[in-house]
């Protein structure tokens, strides 16, 4: 017997040819924004639409002082952090040893059960760098491996993320080539726009259904 | 699931007297009508931009089979296990024996129309294995055994009151509440569980990216990303008509679906897959197996004019700008797709014969296809299937009309074309014709004609043709 594969694709191969038509290729956004502090001013004016909530500080030294103030306005006790090349040098345990929250990584569990466990149920919020962001719609651009694990920017009710500003493109397709570039493509990849939402309810429109309520982003740089 | 798309006329009357119940159902595709319009214009050229995203789904279709043998090709390099499905059912057996083989008690869904349409959830449940719908307009209609209203908006025509019910009687919910926001809520915690719990989920797929084998959904819920995050097995199914060329046409595409969709720039979450997770990574699935269905659409392909209704994108614009839709709601339309994007893929895929009133529900006004992203020309598909099930075409299984009313057409036909048939057929059945006027007005007529006044009226024909009242004229000057 023919298999399904060779059959559907037998049966398409078959079908009468129609003709190609000419695809205009054309300008991606309206005005696509250069300069740094250009795209700076678009990719957070964009993210505060979402209600997205961003802060700009000179370095990551600020950038901690902004995490603690972050942490005592949303009464932060545990968090879960990523170990990606943004927040690793911040060395965030030993943050969260001096203002004394906890400090979680998902190194630090015996395995993806536990790991889960706290994620899901512990942490207050989750903790990440951002390798883009995109100008064009104030989007995050996240590659997914072992140092920026897929659930501590979505299970916790607060996500932050740490944004070098260098990492702002104007858009998406700046973004792809770069993820998309190299011959082993990333497990995931995501683009994130502000918090988790829905209209499902009779169009009213809400957030945090079921990942984060809020998003800060503090750009570093 | 039930296919009721026989049953338009009866369904679509029970559509407008909820609908009156219920004016949010008039306000919401309004709504999200004029936020499309204001998404639009953040693109530098609205025709051109969907110019290009009819030139990209055109190009899908021409290079249909080879675009999803580069498409399989680079899922594999990359890790993934890709299954073909002829059918619905074995779609459904496949998937469920892998569910079964991997010991999963429940499933986590991600939006998916493909799902609904090939009812998996049934075979799920019927094998012991509690499917979970996860975004919160399905997991609703779930909950109410229902079907949904809306492609993107599902639960559109459920009020407050009856989620609060739903909610305190099956999803845990301990405090009555109206609002919308806690109702939501304790959706949230009801979901959280299962997507903390899930070793398998399910999702659908928006495209599949040809040159890098990558997978991409679009949603702003977060309910997909969980399910291609927590489980350690991940099945996306996708029809095949998903795929496309490049990233870059990918990305085109997102803008447009966006924005036409809801108006947002991008939904919330894009999340793009290539392959499972890596060695070394703690979350994400072990295996990601695509599924790719046919499900009747070769068959559609063989059909270069048919052929078109495969474009769509899924964006929903033409539901809510159809003035039909507006008035009779998504359960008209008898099964999963609704509005004019359900009247041009419907048709083909269940049979002229099951659909009859589906292509003719319209007034052929042309809304719906000055909104597609995708270039669908739907009143042109509309008069396409009428004529191929006039003619009784085999393919799609046509039906052919009462010879009677071939019998009116032909003769119709004779008389519009021949002026001295015409005048005199007017004097000759005018007569009869004007029996049925009342002050003025034609409401009722008895006889063959009296399905068409169900809805309409006419003003009785005038005591005298233009011609006669001309020739007068010009013999009084
Ligand atoms: S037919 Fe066109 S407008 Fe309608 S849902 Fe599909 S792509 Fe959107």
């Amino acid at each position: 017997m023919q298999s399904a594969r060779d059959e559907i694709l037998g049966r398409l191969k078959a079908a009468r040819k129609t003709k190609p038509r000419d695809m205009p290729d054309v300008q991606q956004s309206r005005d696509p924004v250069q300069g740094k502090e250009e795209m700076i001013r678009a990719f957070t004016g964009m993210l505060r639409l979402e209600t997205g909530i961003v802060h700009r500080v000179e370095n990551s030294s600020r950038a901690k002082e902004k995490l603690t103030e972050i942490a005592k306005e949303e009464g932060l006790k545990r968090v879960m952090v990523s170990t990606d090349d943004v927040v690793a040098p911040l060395d965030l345990p030993a943050w969260g040893n001096s203002i004394g929250v906890q400090v979680m990584r998902s190194g630090d569990f015996a395995g993806r059960d536990d790991y889960k466990d706290a994620v899901f149920d512990i942490a207050d919020a989750g903790i990440t760098g951002a390798d883009f962001a995109v100008a064009e719609s104030g989007t995050l651009g996240l590659i997914l491996d072992r140092d920026q694990p897929r659930l501590i920017s979505l299970a916790p009710i607060l996500h932050i993320a740490i944004v070098p500003v260098d990492r702002i493109f104007s858009v998406y397709e700046q973004v792809m080539e770069r993820v998309f570039k190299k011959d082993t493509y990333p497990g995931q990849f995501v683009f994130i726009t502000g918090p988790s939402m829905t209209g499902d309810i009779q169009g009213h429109l809400f957030k945090g259904i079921h990942g984060p309520r809020k998003v800060i982003v503090i750009l570093v740089g | 699931m039930k296919i009721l798309t026989d049953a338009f006329n009866d369904l679509a009357r029970k559509g407008v007297e909820k609908a009156r119940a219920r004016p949010f159902l008039k306000t919401v595709p309004h709504f999200l009508y004029q936020k499309r319009e204001i998404g639009l214009a953040s693109l530098p050229d609205v025709a051109e931009a969907h110019a290009r995203g009819a030139g990209i789904r055109a190009d899908v279709l021409d290079r249909l089979p080879e675009l999803l043998e580069e498409f399989e090709k680079n899922a594999m390099a990359n890790g993934a296990k890709v299954f073909w499905a002829r059918t619905a059912e074995e779609a459904n057996e496949y998937i469920v024996n892998l569910a079964r083989e991997r010991g999963a008690e429940f499933v986590i869904k991600g939006k998916s129309m493909v799902t609904e349409e090939i009812g998996l959830n049934d075979l799920l449940s019927e094998n012991g294995i509690k499917p979970w719908e996860c975004d919160l307009g399905e997991f609703i209609i779930q909950l109410m055994d229902s079907t949904p209203y809306h492609i993107i908006v599902p639960a559109l025509n459920v009020t407050v009151e009856e989620i609060r019910d739903l909610f305190m009687a099956k999803a845990g919910m301990k405090e009555p509440t109206l609002d919308p926001v806690e109702l939501g809520y304790a959706a949230r915690l009801f979901l959280r569980e299962k997507f903390h719990r899930a070793e398998f989920g399910v999702t659908g797929v928006n495209m599949a990216v040809a040159e890098t084998g990558t997978i991409i959904n679009l949603e702003n819920e977060g309910n997909i990303r969980f399910a291609k995050s927590s489980p350690r097995t991940q099945v996306s199914v996708m029809t095949l008509e998903k795929v496309v060329p490049t990233m870059k046409d990918a990305m085109h595409i997102m803008r447009l679906l966006s924005r036409n969709c809801s108006g947002q720039k991008i939904s919330a979450y894009v999340s793009m897959d290539s392959g499972p997770r890596k060695e070394g990574e703690i979350d994400g699935p072990d295996e990601l197996v695509i599924v790719i269905i046919d499900n009747g659409r070769s068959r559609i392909y063989q059909d270069p004019q048919a052929r078109g209704a495969l474009r769509c994108i899924r964006c929903s614009a033409c539901l809510n700008v159809c003035p039909v839709y507006r008035q009779i709601g998504g359960h008209a339309y008898g099964w999963i797709y609704s509005g004019p994007m359900g009247q041009v893929l419907m048709p083909p895929l269940l049979g002229l014969d099951r659909t009859q009133d589906i292509y003719r529900a319209s007034t052929l006004c042309g809304a719906c296809k000055s909104v597609c992203p995708a270039g669908i020309d739907h009143p042109g598909l509309f008069l396409y299937y009428r004529s191929l099930d006039v003619s009784a075409d085999q393919e799609f299984r046509g039906k052919k009309r009462p010879w009677r009313e071939a019998l009116f057409f032909k003769l119709w036909a004779l008389a519009v074309k021949n002026p001295w048939m015409w005048n005199s057929g007017i004097s000759l059945t005018r007569p009869f014709i004007n029996k049925n006027s009342h002050d003025g007005v034609m409401r009722r007529m008895t006889g063959a004609f009296g399905g068409w006044f169900k809805t309409r009226d006419l003003p009785p024909v005038a005591r005298k043709t233009f011609h006669e009242k001309w020739k007068e004229t010009k013999k009084k000057h």
